[in-house]
């Protein structure tokens, strides 16, 4: 029924076009001349109708579940519900729903029999009408937009308004799912807050977070300080970032402005399958490869370093990063002008002199952009971590320890069977909202340094 | 005033500056200079004309050797500066480049400040030992550029800020700055009002007494104002070089005489 009332919504499209066009053809051929040309009237009803048809159905559809099942609820006889929980009512419910749909169980009562029969009719009874508002709809707009065409019916500034709505629209979505996903990870916070002090969480320096299963249970009670943890994560990031940093922007700098041709076509193509490589394809060469390296390295000069290593991760991760880094230079570096190039070679500047004092300063910007979206990826980066830097939350700056990162201890938290009401669960959202802060403070000091050398260059 | 110009003009004692002989230039297969020979005057300025493609920036980005910088580009025969051969295997470019100032057709001046743009010539070729040297330098160029009161007000503005008028005369106060013997132009005056191109005219007019000149122009009034020798250029050949007198009142060559007159181009 839902795809036969799409197919309408369709047909109803494809028909109001055509009649309109054919209309303002018809207007056009008659010695009139158009404001808009006849390819704009179509447009114009094809939209009328598929924006607002387009919605109801979709508010029909989501809407629909709730009011058959509210509607059934409160059709069962009387008393039925009295003095249940809203888990035994919720129960009852999908008890009612799997009757309807064919699944029964042992011999249910005659009234939930009864009450599923009418869930079944009220849900035919609602695409039912789907379909009709759909024709109605459709049909009612169709006369009211073919009833505007005339020769002054300004079509064009019409389907303009309408694209614009829509395009408002989407950005409206965009704003407000960013928002939605703050505001869960805010209440969820707020929750943790509860039962753990704000000061306790922020300045801990223990990250322990075991709660007793049983309340009886003679358990450590749990620590959440996230010190250690956010303390590992700036460790392996900047790890990563010193050795992306120089790598990803001299290979770009090297390809863009001395490469021969030949080397250039090899080397980009290289650098790009390197982003495409899965992080746990990284995560096994950084245990497999990276991390004993470092460990025979270390024992060779006689120092002590643990298995598991923020060396080892955040030096895999710089890799990971380093096609990023270097894409987002080289499009920053070809996108200076090849007039100031010239202007400094002309001036008697040798090639790497030109790239230092010219071309690189006009390409900060967007290598700034860079250089910050690869400082995202290594916070947010999991997988490497949890495979190369461990699970153990030491407070430490040493890299050649076992660290562990906020994203890590995140998936640890929320792994297994666990109750969204405990201090252990609760903590993940904790994190991740401390996560979005730090991110978010990262980008606004970036965009100041890209402002600060755009007001001074343009 | 006359009088001056007059022996102004009369450049033909002055010493040969650059000399090319049988130069060829070719862009992978294209043969855009063929053969040509021609020897450019100290202290003159020298005007390149002729109608579009015809090779004049290819011939003048040989003298500086800016055509090496573009991959398929062959420059053959033979150019030398002060009796030297410029594409000699112990000539380094670069130190060529700092002797042979170029400004551009579009102004291109570098997203730094006024006085960084004057001052990074000097400064990569460490013509300046101290503070002061360096502001001395940056006031004289940018006097002789004949934008120092248009712009000492705000040294450190940024460069890219002034009209296109001004930022054409910061591009040749720059080129100056590294005290070059030779100053090539490729239509120096194309993006600029008439206002700003008599103030470069003037400006080019005062340059020939320190340097020697080059300038590549599609307009025949502005060849006929600021030059003294004229070289027409047609199809990658050098067609006719005289003085400027000679190529716009008595050219020998037709097509010299159809180009002036307006007839190809
Ligand atoms: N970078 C290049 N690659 C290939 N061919 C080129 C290149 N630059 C110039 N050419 C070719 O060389 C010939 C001469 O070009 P050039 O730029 O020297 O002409 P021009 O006389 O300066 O013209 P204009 O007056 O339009 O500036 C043209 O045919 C042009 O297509
Ligand atoms: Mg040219």
């Amino acid at each position: 029924m839902t795809t036969l009332a799409f197919a309408i919504l369709l047909a109803a499209c494809m028909v109001a076009y055509a009649l309109n066009r054919r209309a303002a053809t018809g207007i056009r051929d008659g010695g009139q001349r158009l404001h808009s040309v006849s390819g704009y009237h179509g447009l114009f009803a094809l939209l009328m109708i598929l924006v607002p048809v387009l919605v109801v159905i979709l508010l029909w559809l989501v809407l629909q579940g709730t009011v058959v099942n509210t509607l059934v609820m409160s059709s069962l006889p009387d008393g039925t519900l009295d003095g249940l929980g809203k888990g035994q009512v919720d129960l009852i419910l999908a008890e009612i729903q799997s009757i309807a749909g064919g699944r029964i169980f042992g011999e249910p009562e005659p009234w939930k029999i009864v009450a599923a029969d009418r869930f079944t009719g009220l849900l035919q009874a609602a695409s039912l009408g789907l379909v009709l508002v759909t024709v109605l709809l459709s049909l009612a707009i169709m006369l009211f937009a073919r009833g505007k065409v005339s020769a002054d019916f300004r079509a064009r500034q019409g389907v303009e308004k309408i694209i614009s709505g829509l395009m408002i629209f989407c950005s409206v979505v965009a704003v407000f799912t960013t928002v939605g996903i703050v505001a869960s990870l805010a209440f969820e916070t707020v929750k943790f807050l509860k039962l753990v002090p704000l000061t306790e969480f922020l300045f801990g320096t223990s990250w322990e977070p075991q709660i007793p299963i049983r309340a009886d249970q003679v358990a450590a009670e749990g620590a959440f300080g996230w010190l250690p943890v956010i303390v590992g994560t700036i460790v392996i990031t900047i790890v990563a970032i010193v050795i992306a940093i120089p790598i990803g922007l001299l290979s770009a700098i090297y390809l863009n402005e001395f490469a021969p041709k030949v080397v250039r076509s090899v080397c980009k193509p290289i650098l790009e399958v390197l982003a495409g490589v899965p992080t746990v394809v990284y995560g096994f060469f950084a245990i497999l490869v990276v991390a004993p390296a470092i460990r025979s390295l270390g024992a060779a000069w006689g120092i002590d370093v643990a298995p598991n290593t923020a060396l080892a991760a955040g030096g895999v991760m710089g890799i990971m990063l380093v096609p990023f880094i270097s894409s987002f230079a080289d499009d920053a570096l070809s996108a200076v002008p090849g007039s100031l190039r010239d202007g400094a070679l002309a001036l008697g500047a040798t090639r790497a002199e030109t790239v230092m004092n010219v071309l690189f300063p006009a390409a900060i910007p967007g290598i700034v952009g860079g250089v910050l979206l690869a400082v995202s990826r290594a916070i947010g980066e999991t997988m490497i971590v949890v495979m190369a830097a461990g699970l153990m939350a030491n407070l430490t700056l040493n890299p050649l320890e076992s660290v562990t990162t906020v994203t890590v201890q995140i998936v640890t938290l929320l792994i297994g069977d666990t109750s969204f009401d405990n201090p252990k669960t609760l903590a993940a959202f904790a994190l991740g909202m401390m996560l979005f802060i730090v991110t978010l403070i990262i980008n606004i000091f970036a965009l100041r340094i890209v402002r600060k050398y755009r007001e001074a260059y343009d | 005033m006359d009088d001056l110009r007059a022996i102004n003009n009369d450049v033909e004692s002055n010493a040969t500056k650059i000399s090319a002989k049988n130069v060829q230039v070719y862009y992978g297969d294209t043969h855009a200079i063929k053969d040509v020979n021609v020897e450019i005057k100290e202290h003159t300025v020298t005007a390149f004309i002729g109608p579009s493609g015809c090779g004049k920036s290819t011939f003048l980005r040989s003298i500086n050797r800016m055509n090496d910088t573009i991959d398929i580009c062959r420059v053959e025969g033979d150019i030398r500066i002060d009796g030297q051969d410029i594409y000699d295997r112990n000539i380094d470019p670069v130190q060529l480049r700092a002797r042979v100032g170029m400004v551009f057709q579009k102004p291109n001046p570098f997203p730094k400040s006024i006085y960084d743009n004057i001052a990074y010539g000097p400064k990569i070729h460490g013509l300046a030992k101290t503070k002061a040297d360096m502001d001395e330098i940056v006031e004289k160029s940018l006097r002789r550029g004949a934008i120092w009161n248009e712009v000492k007000d705000r040294l450190h503005a940024p460069g890219t800020g002034l009209s296109g008028g001004q930022q054409q005369r910061l591009c040749i106060a720059r080129a100056i700055a590294t005290e070059p013997d030779v100053l090539l132009m490729d239509e120096p005056c194309s993006a600029l009002d008439p206002i700003a191109t008599s103030q470069v005219e003037e400006l080019i007019d005062q340059l020939r007494e320190s340097y020697t000149v080059v300038i590549v122009t599609h307009s025949m009034q502005q060849a006929a104002r600021v030059s003294q020798k004229t070289a027409f250029f047609h199809l990658g050949s050098l067609v006719e070089y005289g003085t400027t007198d000679d190529i716009f009142t008595n050219p020998k060559d037709s097509r010299t005489e159809s180009y002036i007159s307006g007839r190809i181009g």
